[in-house]
């Protein structure tokens, strides 16, 4: 389901006085929305539990969107403030692996393009983007991260340090 | 997946709120900076000059450049709060750089003429322009955390750095008004260590009380 910024802003507004019957419409939408968000960007298998974490903290944080602005950048605020965070946590195994299919644009669309992830990664210097991808996403190890670019063991962990702060200062960016 | 079980445990948890507004956090900052200056010139009093309304040139131009400085990196403070894609908030840093130019030019008088050093830094002043910006900014950064930790900041450090900047030069300012000295290099040093010092407590403090 597609449903436009403004549609979803107003139910947002019609959620924030307390009405549930807008808040489960607008639930659903952002629950469809934040998968296609996170496709590609997350290995697969984490992919439920983000979006689950990234609707609980909008939740949260219902009362920060603004009523008379956009809701889709909000919402890819907190999605890409939560995505920064689960890659911040550490975690290493073969079934990470992405397939290529997986690997595509979530968001075509002109808005889309402006909030989405690849846009944040864009923004990354190439050493940084390309090992922050492979042991932060593609869930390879250091060492395997290393030998696939070339880059040395340490310079790998610090470029994916780097990275990971980098994208912290660079969360609202379009 | 899921996911159902919680968006009805959210559903069921739904309750009207309030949406966080800028006005709300621009008001509260404002009533504290002003607070802390009448706190401040009740309790040392102002400078004759400011009294007697022909403020020497540099006393107005310490007071604006706190004023400004206090405003925009609370602006944008306040701003982080609600959070969007898109967002680009660097008139701060303007305002900062701006500042800037009173420990430039410190340093610069420093080199030219060194006698002016230890005069312009004499402890007893130095620690009572510490002690009641710092309690001041305190007071003015205590109430603007317990305003933004409602918010959603996706910038927890920088807006803590904010915080900071902004309680240290509305606490600044209130010392200001009292502040006998007028020497640029005395202003410079002492001015901006009371302001870094906020800054940095803002950051070691603030952030992590602002993390959701």
């Amino acid at each position: 389901m597609r449903t436009s910024d403004a549609n979803l802003a107003q139910l947002m507004r019609l959620a924030q006085g307390g009405d549930a019957a807008a808040y489960r419409a607008l639930l659903i939408a952002c629950q469809s929305w934040l998968a296609r968000y996170y496709r590609g960007r997350i290995a697969p298998h984490l992919i439920d539990d983000l979006v689950q974490e990234t609707l609980m903290s909008m939740h949260a944080k219902r009362a920060t969107f603004d009523p008379d602005r956009a809701f889709l950048p909000w919402l890819a605020a907190i999605a890409r403030f939560r995505w920064i965070d689960q890659l911040r946590r550490s975690y290493r195994a073969s079934e990470t692996e992405l397939p290529e299919t997986l690997a595509v644009g979530a968001h075509d669309d002109e808005v889309g393009a402006r909030i989405g992830i690849d846009r944040l990664l864009a923004l990354l210097p190439d050493g940084q983007a390309e090992v922050l991808r492979l042991v932060k996403i593609e869930g390879l190890s250091v060492a395997e991260a290393s030998a696939a670019t070339g880059q040395s063991e340490s310079l790998v962990k610090v470029n994916v340090h780097r990275a990971l702060k980098k994208l912290a200062s660079l969360c609202e960016s379009e | 997946m899921n996911s159902p079980a919680t968006i009805e445990a959210l559903i069921a948890d739904l309750q009207p709120v309030r949406p966080v507004r800028s006005r709300d956090g621009i008001g509260l900052l404002l009533v504290a900076a002003v607070l802390v200056s009448g706190v401040a010139a009740w309790r040392y009093g102002l400078r004759p000059d400011i009294v007697a309304g022909a403020p020497n040139p540099m006393v107005v131009l310490r007071l604006g450049t706190l004023a400004l400085l206090g405003l925009a990196t609370g602006l944008a403070a306040i701003a982080s709060v609600r959070p969007a894609v898109g967002t680009l908030r660097t008139g701060w840093q303007w305002a900062l750089a701006a500042a800037l130019l009173f420990p430039l030019a410190a340093l610069v008088a420093m080199a030219w003429n060194g006698a002016t050093a230890p005069v312009a830094l004499a402890a007893d002043y130095g620690e009572t322009c510490l002690r009641i910006s710092l309690a001041s900014a305190m007071f003015v950064g205590g109430a603007l955390t317990v305003w933004l930790r409602q918010g959603a900041s996706v910038r927890p450090r920088l807006t803590g750095w904010l915080t900071g900047l902004a309680a240290g030069s509305f606490g600044t300012f209130a010392y200001a008004l009292h502040c006998p000295m007028i020497d640029i290099v005395y202003i410079g040093v002492w001015y901006s260590a009371a302001i870094a010092v906020a800054a940095l407590a803002g950051r070691l403090i603030v952030s992590p009380l602002l993390r959701w």
